[in-house]
């Protein structure tokens, strides 16, 4: 087992790191930016390293720094979290090279799922599933015209180098194609410095449902079912939950399977995600894998009550899972709502600033995973999460009935959050009875137009917030 | 009241271990506290900051003797700037064991003047002053990691 890790990231993943490493006996060595040396994640570790300015290019993204910081605090092992450089396939090499564990997939399984176009060839040939579209990417407009005849509108560009919603456009006919296929290209350039896109057909209203995989290094590969995360604004997603709404056992099955298929085909070992889209007939088709810890992993945490960070550890540690595919309980009904420093009645513009009064839920149930504290400033360098919210049950009527109660008893004053958004969502009836999907959202926003903050949410008097 | 008394209060307040003593009499207020003053709880604050990073540098100087640290020249807030890692990794103030370091205090600096080694991932990289004055003060330790943003020397700007 390790000794001491770096952890590459920050907030509220950095603090969940970090609190498996204690968990586990392992030391800790925390990297942050100018802006962030007051992050809870600094205060929590044994050892902190700043690493460069506010912006995340000139830290968090910075490799070099990083791995000086691996080398001058002796650590073993690097742990990259997800976003920033988790998906990196030359940070991953480096650390290779440099005889630090990084606690993830090869570099070569990394590379194979993070060229989409690429990811897909592998899952035809492994008999996995895919959405139709072009072979690879499409090169020019005549070519994109070509495909999305032959395919059938309505289609979508994707970007080849990511994903996260950028470089993406549905088109419904040849001139939206057009328009589509070049705004997409831009787009992906920017986003990823690799214009490269590719076609697919466009399948409406699916469910999003993902797998998540746990691979060991002695070729034990398993799945700890599925969560479904329909729920998405702009391609961004706002809730997920496990068991999906929309699966059978048998489903459940054939796509466990698959998933399993998936990762196999690229000797896949750790922690992943493998996505799919299941259309209204139930059909799937897998759309991409994701080669990290992903955000939402307390929501099978709570299901099969697996720690899936302690899995990542040991298996990157070269310890065996110990368990097999048989031994994966579905034990309760799990949801996640994710809070973020947005405004949800003024567009979602962002809302950083001071966290002036902060009461987190408790009690049967509910699990809270964040890096803000009362008096914390929300840098506005970084993305907008805050909080992510967990509530699990019996059954999927406790979970939201859970999930209702402690979103009433969560306040934070001082920025504004999109837990209204959330209110709203728990309200409404079809997602209640688990009818809705990736359209949800946007539907409920229009009709809620305009969106009023709900009574009873008065400022709270000034000598009742917490001074220092 | 007399000195006398006072001392005598005192000394019954010690004998009797007592840590508070007041009284009133005709027009004078008196109150006495032994021992230390009780200590306000706060409102809990974000834990306190981690340790320092003490980690061994990688570099096979690490067994060369740090020099003795000269205390730093006076100089007013206003000409004070630093010059201030660039990087993260293990400072040295000369290019090898025996050599004499880059700047000593006193020496006056220019822009392109290299005042010390960072190494990283067995790299040495000279540091530039990127500044035109004189050395009042070395902030970091020989051979000792230092991280983006800390401040490795003081200089007094011309």
């Amino acid at each position: 087992m390790f000794d001491k890790i770096l952890i590459a990231n920050r907030g509220e993943i950095a603090v969940r790191i970090i609190r498996a490493c204690k968990e586990l006996s392992i030391r800790t060595l925390a990297v942050y930016s100018k802006a962030d040396a007051d992050s809870l994640h600094v205060q929590l570790a044994d050892e902190a390293i700043c690493i460069g300015d506010a912006p995340s290019k000139d830290s968090y993204l910075k490799i070099d720094r990083i791995i000086s910081a691996a080398e001058v605090g002796d650590v073993e092992a690097i742990h990259p979290g997800y976003g920033f450089l988790s998906e990196n396939a030359h940070f991953a090499e480096v650390c290779e090279n440099c005889n630090i564990k990084f606690i993830g997939p090869s570099s070569a399984a990394i590379r194979a799922m993070g060229d989409k176009v690429a990811a897909r060839e592998t899952m035809r040939k492994a008999g996995v599933a895919i959405v139709p579209g072009s072979d690879g990417p499409v090169e020019n407009e005549q070519d994109a015209l070509k495909i999305a005849r032959k395919i059938g509108y309505p289609v979508i560009v994707k970007a080849a180098g990511g994903g996260g919603g950028r470089g993406m456009r549905v088109a419904h006919n040849d001139p939206s194609l057009v328009k589509g296929y070049h705004t997409a290209r831009a787009e992906a350039e920017r986003a990823f410095s690799n214009a490269a896109v590719y076609i697919e057909k466009y399948i409406e209203n699916p469910r999003h449902i993902e797998f998540q995989i746990l691979a060991d290094r002695k070729g034990r590969t398993l799945h700890l079912g599925e969560r479904d995360c329909s729920l998405q604004r702009r391609h961004q997603k706002l809730l997920e939950e496990s068991p999906s709404p929309a699966l059978t056992t048998d489903l459940r099955k054939k796509m466990g399977k698959a998933a399993i298929k998936a990762a196999e085909a690229v000797d896949y070992v750790n922690a992943g995600t493998i996505e799919f889209l299941l259309d209204a007939t139930g059909e799937f088709y897998f759309i991409e894998m994701n080669t990290r810890i992903q955000v939402e992993h307390p929501v099978t945490e709570e299901v099969t009550g697996i720690d899936i960070v302690k899995e990542q550890i040991r298996i990157a540690a070269g310890e065996e899972l110990g368990y097999d595919q048989k031994d994966i309980q579905f034990q309760k009904c799990a949801v996640e709502c994710r809070i973020n420093a947005e405004d949800p009645f003024n567009n979602f513009q962002s809302s950083p600033g001071r966290i002036e009064f902060l009461h987190v839920p408790g009690g049967h149930g509910v699990r809270v995973d964040t890096h803000v504290y009362a008096g914390y400033v929300i840098p506005p360098h970084y993305d907008s999460m805050i909080a992510k919210l967990i509530c699990y049950g019996r059954d999927r009527r406790m979970a939201l009935d859970r999930m209702a109660r402690a979103l009433d008893e969560f306040i934070i004053r001082g920025i504004k959050t999109t837990i209204p958004l959330h209110k709203l969502v728990l309200k409404d009836p079809n997602f209640r009875r688990g009818r809705y999907s990736t359209n949800f959202v946007e539907r409920l926003l229009a009709a809620s137009q305009p969106l009023v903050p709900p009574k009873g949410e008065e400022p709270i008097p000034a000598h009742a917030v917490a001074r220092e | 009241m007399e000195l006398e008394q006072i001392k005598a209060i005192v000394a019954m307040m010690k004998d009797n271990d007592l840590s508070e003593f007041s009284m009133e009499q005709d027009g004078l207020k008196l109150r006495i506290k032994r021992g230390p003053d009780e200590f306000q709880q706060t409102v809990t604050l974000p834990p306190a900051a981690p340790a320092q990073l003490t980690a061994a540098p990688v570099s096979s100087q690490a067994s060369a003797p740090a020099p003795a640290a000269p205390a730093p020249m006076p100089v007013a807030a206003a000409d004070a700037k630093h010059i201030e890692s660039p990087m993260v990794g293990t400072f040295y103030r000369s290019a090898s064991p025996d050599a004499p370091p880059y700047v000593e205090l006193g020496q006056e600096v220019d822009v392109e003047t290299v005042v010390c080694i960072i190494e990283a991932m067995k790299v040495m990289n000279e540091i530039k002053a990127e500044v035109k004055g004189v050395i009042t003060e070395v902030m970091a330790e020989n051979a000792k990691p230092v991280e983006f943003g800390q401040k490795l020397f003081a200089v007094r700007v011309k």
